[in-house]
């Protein structure tokens, strides 16, 4: 019941033929659709659903919207009373709002963000199959990244001015959403100010984060690889490709994450990452990360801070 | 030959005076970052996040890709505005730093007047 896992991702890209190159030949995605209005749909090869990922031409940067998928058709329904009642406005966008995939839960989370849930999306199997599959498709590209994962969104933090969007949104995701909560910075006198936040509805470290920022964006979509080696041979990619690599291959101390930061051409951060980290489960105790150990949750070998990591985003 | 230089042009960060060779073929910030030189807030380095944001006060640039609207407007554009990771020097160049990194969490004011040292997580 719920939510399932992350669906996709809508992204504003200012040079459609350099993103598309991007996200096929470095990331290994494949085209799977474009619309009349210039959108491209893209999957990953041990992805079943048809798209993950949608590029949208803009003169911008930054996220559309982010869906996740629910179970049952139902489920809509049901988070959208809820959601209404927690005093969030929702909308239901008709089966079609968007190709293959059915009616829409739409709806802003606290911070801002838009936020979709649908129940289908046209199922067009994994590279492989599902009957005897190999563990692998011959025609990987780039990284070869199996999944998109989750995101990170940057939310407003103000403590001078009392808004913590951060805190808004966790509410949120816990009360109406049904999400737990893995891991959390807090910050402040008495670490009384919740500035970064982990949840999850699988059994990963996450589905989705909350980090504190001056305003609102988006921090990065990230995509799943076997190993650690997949992160370093990712690496070989980028450096291939002249993608400006953000943060080399390291392991954050949060979620446990072996990983990669990079950008698009057009400045949307991307990250692949290795390792599930752990089991995550509701009655796991909340891992907490103080402010003074804030930069050694996030690159766990140096505990160094390196400000283009949180300061920039789109 | 052994040894072609490319032609450069002198960049001076007016902020800071700090200068770099830059070549006429790479953009402004790639060129500061290939030499290590600071001076120029560096971000996504592909004309989306706009910390890089610079004024060009001397010389001629050339637009080597789409610079984010979000960031920088055309009316800006016009005045002499751009990002350094986006235009190349036709010419010795100085410039002004506009752009500057929104800081994170928000730590140092939450955290000010304040130990840190038993913190309580919030639930």
């Amino acid at each position: 019941m719920g939510i399932l896992r992350i669906g996709h991702a809508s992204l504003r890209v200012m040079d459609m033929a350099a993103a598309v190159q991007h996200y096929e030949k470095v990331l290994g995605m494949k085209t799977t659709m474009e619309d009349k209005h210039g959108n491209v749909y893209l999957k990953c090869w041990d992805e079943w659903d048809k798209y993950s990922l949608i590029l949208t031409p803009s003169d911008q940067a930054g996220m559309n919207h982010v869906a996740y998928k629910v179970e049952r058709d139902t489920d809509l329904d049901d988070i959208q009373a809820k959601a209404e009642a927690w005093g969030v406005r929702t909308e239901m966008l008709p089966e079609g709002t968007l190709p293959s995939t059915g009616r829409m839960l739409k709806f802003n989370l606290p911070s801002g963000h838009e936020m979709r849930l649908y129940a289908f999306k046209e199922c067009v199997g994994t590279d492989v199959g599902n009957v005897n599959p190999d563990p692998w498709p011959d025609d990987i590209r780039g990284a070869g990244a199996h999944w998109l994962d989750h995101c990170l969104l940057m939310c407003e933090l103000n403590p001078e001015t009392g808004v913590n969007k951060v805190a808004e949104n966790t509410r949120f995701a816990m009360e109406v959403l049904d999400f737990f909560l893995t891991e959390q910075v807090v910050v402040g006198p008495g670490g009384a100010i919740q500035a970064a936040t982990w949840l999850a509805r699988t059994t990963t470290p996450h589905d989705i984060a909350f980090v504190g920022g001056a305003q609102n964006g988006l921090h990065h979509i990230s995509f799943f690889l076997d190993s650690w080696h997949d992160v370093l041979k990712a690496a070989d990619v980028m450096a291939k490709n002249k993608v400006k690599i953000d943060v080399a291959p390291t392991r954050h101390g949060i979620t446990r994450g072996e990983t990669i930061y990079f950008f698009d051409p057009s400045g949307n951060r991307n990250e692949t990452f290795a390792g599930l980290g752990y089991l995550a489960q509701r009655d796991r105790p909340v891992t907490t990360w103080t402010e003074d150990k804030l930069w050694s949750g996030i690159f766990y070998h140096t505990g160094e801070a390196v400000p283009s990591f949180t300061e920039v985003y789109t | 030959m052994f040894f072609t230089p490319q032609t450069t042009v002198q960049v001076e960060v007016a902020d800071t005076g700090e200068r770099y060779a830059c070549t006429r073929t790479e953009s402004l910030l790639r060129g500061m970052l290939r030499l290590g030189q600071r001076g120029i807030p560096v971000g996504c380095v592909n004309g989306g996040c706009g910390v890089c944001k610079v004024r060009i006060v001397q010389g001629q640039v050339q637009r080597l890709g789409p610079i984010s609207r979000a960031h920088v407007s055309a009316d800006e554009e016009a005045a002499g505005c751009t990002l350094a990771c986006r235009v190349a020097p036709l010419t010795d160049v100085v410039l002004c730093v506009e752009g500057r990194m929104a800081k994170p969490f928000r730590a140092g004011s939450a955290a000010r007047g304040a130990g840190v040292s038993n913190p309580q997580p919030t639930r």
